[in-house]
């Protein structure tokens, strides 16, 4: 469970974050939707971990982020699977290496990794492209084995910024499966967004942030900007 | 998590960064040898130099030779009274027999020459005090004091070789090797400093991406820094190496030439590899520091946990 309690954040003057409050069951599907600016990379820096917040409290789980050490947020972010608009994968390593590189940073067996890996990109769909490097395949492909990446610590919540806005619809929809996927097996996902046909398909719970307040908070709702 | 593995890793990863950085890598690695070979060569100076004063101030004493017929008893209160002097160190006390004991001994192959002595009638050679000082500039008003009026009917003859010159001599080469050298070392440890510094910063910033997504998926902060540090350490190794090995002929043959050249006659220097391996620990110490420092302040400036 994640639980934002009266959570601000400044940036210089200007508040990021303005008082928010919410709560993120576990399981959920939650589409983070609000423009450029509007707070929702902050959100997602403060639950990695990235930024501190200013004034409030941010809870996951029972550690609470206000408090959490410096030396603690590599364990923290093992247990979070975070997905970027622009992939991040490492560009001379094939597939099969950018996975298993997020298992050997955590001190996993080599048997281990080469057990795992391949279960984690026949996850994706993306098996038969383990011996593949990043320039041989499509974007979303490409999102997809940072998915598989981010999946590699089980982690409980997924994070993902923007993943379709560097893709087609095609490759879009294909990322959209995956995290629907994904949040099926009981991982939840928070997906920021500004892409309103993929929030409206979805009929799951919407977040809608303007000026770093939460406006709108729905369940089965609509993209409304 | 299995600290086994990611230590494996670490360096395996800095070994990587060290291929990967291949031409700075070598060029870190010489400027490290050079350092090196200062260091080495001023201290096998200091140490042969510093070898040599010991021994020389250690075969400094004064012999005082008792006139024949003197008792026994005269010698031994002469010997008690100068064990009371707060200069002296220790005196020494060489019968007229034991002397003549040494004698033979010493001249045990020339049977002539012992054929001679056995010829006399009495024990030619005289007894002897031998006194050492704690300073060596105590060493003239000790030997005044015995050539005084007080001993001069018991004593036959004061020798009293003077070495304060030569050991004053080696004392100044001493503190000059020892200022060139700190000035000599500090500069060039000072290059290297710089020089890897550079080199650990390019390799930060060539391996961006690799860090970004290390932190992202969770790597401990010192499974990040680590292979940079491996990979400083490594320039300090192999220059540690490569040092030792230029060194080696220079210990073993040149060494001893200048060992032989500051104290003529005297076998300071044995050759013996005891002091190679001690100035190559130094060497390693040196340089371990000179990267840990290096690697650290680049790490600390540029990579971002």
């Amino acid at each position: 469970m994640i639980k934002f309690e009266n959570v601000t954040k400044y940036y210089a003057n200007t508040k990021a974050l303005n008082n928010v409050n919410l709560l993120i069951n576990p399981g959920e599907f939650i589409s983070l939707v609000g423009m450029s600016g509007a707070g929702k990379s902050t959100l997602i820096k403060l639950l990695i971990g990235e930024e501190s917040l200013d004034e409030g409290r941010i809870m996951i789980d029972d550690i609470d982020m206000t408090k959490i050490k410096k030396v603690d947020l590599p364990y923290l972010r093992r247990k979070i699977g975070i997905v970027f608009q622009d992939i991040k994968l490492l560009p001379r390593r094939t597939a099969f290496e950018n996975v298993a590189f997020a298992m050997e940073v955590s001190g996993h067996r080599k048997d281990q990794i080469n057990r795992d890996v391949p279960k984690i990109l026949d996850l994706v769909g993306l098996l038969h492209k383990k011996n593949n490097f990043p320039h041989e395949m499509s974007g979303g492909e490409k999102q997809r084995i940072a998915i598989a990446r981010s999946l590699a610590h089980r982690p409980v919540l997924l994070l993902a910024d923007e993943p379709t806005g560097n893709l087609d619809e095609v490759n879009a929809n294909e990322v959209i499966d995956l995290l629907l996927k994904i949040n099926s097996l009981g991982t939840t996902v928070i997906l920021a967004t500004h892409a309103s046909d993929i929030v409206n398909k979805l009929r799951k719970r919407v977040i809608t942030i303007e000026g770093g307040q939460v406006v709108v908070d729905q369940e089965e709702g609509k993209y409304q900007l | 998590m299995n600290y086994f593995i990611s230590l494996f890793r670490i360096i395996k990863n800095g070994a990587l960064n060290f291929k990967r950085n291949i031409w700075l890598a070598i060029a870190s690695t010489l400027i490290m040898v050079v350092t090196l070979v200062i260091l080495s060569i001023l201290s096998l100076l200091f140490i042969v130099t510093n070898a040599s004063v010991q021994t020389i101030q250690e075969r400094v004493d004064i012999s005082a030779y008792f006139k024949t017929g003197v008792s026994e008893s005269r010698v031994l209160t002469i010997r008690d009274e100068l064990n009371r002097d707060a200069r002296i160190k220790e005196v020494a006390y060489v019968s007229s027999e034991q002397a003549l004991i040494n004698f033979k001994e010493r001249h045990k192959d020339d049977a002539l020459l012992l054929e001679s002595v056995d010829e006399l009638n009495e024990n030619p050679l005289p007894a002897t005090l031998q006194i050492k000082a704690y300073n060596l500039e105590d060493y003239p008003a000790i030997a005044d004091s015995l050539n005084s009026e007080k001993y001069q009917e018991f004593l036959d003859k004061v020798n009293f070789e003077d070495n304060r010159v030569i050991i004053s001599r080696l004392n100044s080469l001493l503190s000059f090797i020892i200022t060139v050298g700190l000035i000599l070392v500090g500069v060039f440890s000072a290059i290297a400093i710089l020089v890897i510094f550079n080199t650990i910063t390019l390799a930060i910033y060539n391996r961006r991406e690799e860090v970004e997504i290390m932190r992202l998926v969770g790597a401990t902060n010192w499974y990040i820094r680590g292979p940079f540090i491996i990979e400083a350490l490594m320039y300090s190794l192999i220059a540690t190496i490569v040092t030792s090995a230029m060194i080696l002929p220079i210990y073993k043959n040149l060494l001893p030439q200048v060992s032989n050249y500051i104290s003529p006659g005297i076998r300071i220097f044995d050759g013996g590899l005891q002091t190679f391996f001690m100035v190559v620990l130094l060497q390693l110490v040196i340089a371990f520091l000179l990267s840990t420092i290096s690697s650290l302040l680049a790490i600390r400036k540029y990579l971002r946990i």
